[in-house]
């Protein structure tokens, strides 16, 4: 109220807009409007055959998404692989690394000794490139000289083929985004433990509450609403990863392990398929959408307001 | 009570060890293969040191691709990115926060729309407006997409809410004019969250490949996840992990060294950052 001045000349008035300009205008060309033209070039097929180049793409409805859903089309078959993938990847990682993550932030949680250095251990992965974590790992779980064998070896196990097994590969690149991301959960945790007051759990004690009582009846209600957005984004971020398989098999073999967004990568610079990587797009988008808003709708809402 | 709590105590510091241990094994490893002679694989002999101590494979990291290049183009990247940002964001903060016009809260909602549909997963289409513009293989091409932040806005356009009002009438009592009152009633009382927001796009941008990858062909552009991608094609064929630890160190070692530093700091940005 303080600020709006009644009759304001016509450069005041303009003023936010040329503000808020630039920032509009870059969410509109790389959010906004290639997301509006995903969803026509998924209902379209490139011209094929002589001078295809030139000729405009023909419109299809909705057969990009057919063929994708049909186990015998050439794409299909890789896009269901990489979509169930990608689903129980995501779905692994929140299972177990969220816990992990909650677990790391109930014993880091509290002044005690070498706690930075405790702290640096869990957290350093989240720092690291994901390409570069791969790479680790890519020695960790290299068939013939691995570290992973080397030790299984040593104990007498003739060794696993860690990337190389189709039902290895998506657990292995499984170890690597939990050993990647419990870190990262667990500074959420950390963050929503230091806003339960410390004199709920002297009461507690008092009345003779075990500590897994306390747990169970204090501390994991009070941190619903941290847990819920751990495993909201934990989700998103699921369905965004897909680097590490650049240094992890590359989603093989016949791809076992292979991730949506990483196939839609595969994919991106060959012409025949542009209507199908877009189909995939969409449906990479239906489901993070899903998630973001939701998060958004339990979140974000009281902020914006 | 008393006794439960001691044992209790001493199973969460075998928890804590095993876990730390566990998480830091990637890492100690990829140190010690990267000094270790590429001739003896740790599944030969001595599993954690080799017969000498030896820098060849930083030297052949360093002949497959030229890293000071990279470190510059990964540098002219992050920062790029980062100064831009620092102007379009303040500036839609302060609007969002301080201003009263048509449209504001629409507007506000589209701009959102970057935290539903994230860059990450248009790929596809971003590569096509990148090729409309005539911008492939450039550096502006690596940073466009990036240089509008709705997680920056938000942020910020938080953190100028709770400066207080009287601030900015005072100065303007003063005779500042708009910029003046952003640079110095705003920008100076919001470091912390500049300084939260820097960290989280300095460390995920160093960290991008993907879209650094597709978008560039040059490697006199390209930063240093791409140049480590290259390395790691070249062991792919004869598994020499011992130059490709060197080159992994090469490129982890800027961001493990500034989380040293700055370690509170990191957490806490990272714990605004839920949404990037």
């Amino acid at each position: 109220m303080r600020l709006s001045t009644p009759p304001k000349p016509l450069v005041a008035r303009l003023q936010p807009y040329l503000l808020i300009a630039p920032t509009l205008i870059l969410v509109l060309m790389f959010n906004v409007v290639p997301a509006v033209k995903t969803v026509t070039d998924s209902l379209h097929k490139p011209a094929r055959g002589l001078n295809a180049a030139g000729k405009p793409p023909e419109f299809v409805g909705a057969q990009n998404f057919h063929d994708l859903f049909d186990e015998s089309h050439y794409l299909g078959a890789r896009f269901l692989r990489s979509f169930r993938n990608t689903i129980v990847f995501a779905l692994a990682t929140v299972a177990l690394g969220v816990p992990l993550g909650l677990l790391l932030a109930l014993l880091l949680n509290h002044e005690q000794p070498l706690l930075g250095v405790w702290r640096f251990a869990v957290f350093y992965p989240s720092l690291l490139p994901l390409i570069g974590a791969a790479s680790i790992w890519s020695f960790i779980f290299s068939d013939s000289i691995g570290l992973a064998n080397a030790v299984l070896r040593s104990l007498g196990h003739p060794g696993l083929n860690w990337l190389g097994d189709r039902t290895l590969a998506l657990l292995s690149v499984i170890i690597v985004n939990i050993w990647k991301q419990a870190g990262y959960f667990m500074i959420f945790f950390l963050a929503g433990l230091q806003n339960i007051p410390r004199d709920i759990y002297e009461a507690a004690s008092l009345d003779g509450a075990s500590g897994w009582q306390q747990f169970a009846a204090l501390t994991l209600p009070l941190l619903r609403r941290t847990l819920l957005f751990v495993i909201v984004i934990s989700f998103i971020f699921a369905f965004q990863t897909v680097e590490q398989l650049q240094a992890l098999g590359e989603g093989g073999p016949n791809d076992s392990a292979n991730l949506l967004l990483y196939l839609i990568f595969q994919n991106i610079s060959e012409r025949r398929n542009w209507g199908y990587v877009n189909a995939m797009t969409i449906v990479l988008i239906g489901v993070v959408l899903t998630f973001t808003l939701s998060n958004f709708l339990l979140f974000e809402r009281d902020e914006s307001n | 009570m008393k006794p439960t709590g001691g044992s209790l105590r001493r199973l969460a510091t075998i928890v804590k060890a095993v876990i730390a241990i566990a998480f830091l094994i990637p890492l100690i490893f990829t140190l010690l293969v990267s000094v270790r002679p590429e001739a003896e694989p740790v599944t030969n002999g001595n599993i954690f040191f080799g017969s000498e101590l030896t820098f060849e494979n930083y030297e052949r990291a360093f002949v497959i691709a030229p890293w000071s290049l990279h470190y510059l183009n990964s540098i002219i990247f992050v920062a790029g990115v980062l100064l831009v940002q620092l102007v379009t964001v303040t500036c839609a903060a302060y609007a969002f926060a301080r201003m009263r016009f048509f449209g504001r809260n629409p507007l506000l909602m589209i701009i959102l729309l970057q935290l539903m549909i994230p860059s990450g997963v248009l790929l596809v289409q971003n590569f096509r407006m990148i090729n409309i513009l005539g911008l492939f293989d450039t550096r502006i091409a690596l940073m466009i997409p990036y240089w509008g932040s709705a997680f920056g806005v938000l942020l910020l356009r938080q953190t100028f809410r709770e400066v207080p009002i009287e601030l900015e009438e005072a100065a303007r009592i003063d005779g500042a004019n708009l910029f003046q009152v952003i640079r110095h009633v705003y920008v100076t009382n919001a470091i912390p969250a500049y300084l939260a927001f820097a960290l989280v796009s300095v460390s995920s941008h160093w960290n991008e490949f993907l879209w650094p990858f597709i978008i560039t062909r040059s490697q006199e552009i390209r930063p240093l996840t791409v140049g480590l991608n290259k390395l790691i094609k070249t062991t792919d064929q004869g598994a020499f992990y011992g130059q490709l630890m060197a080159g992994t160190l090469i490129v982890i070692a800027p961001l493990v060294m500034l989380f040293l530093l700055f370690q509170r700091q990191f957490v806490e940005s990272f714990a605004r950052s839920g949404i990037r």
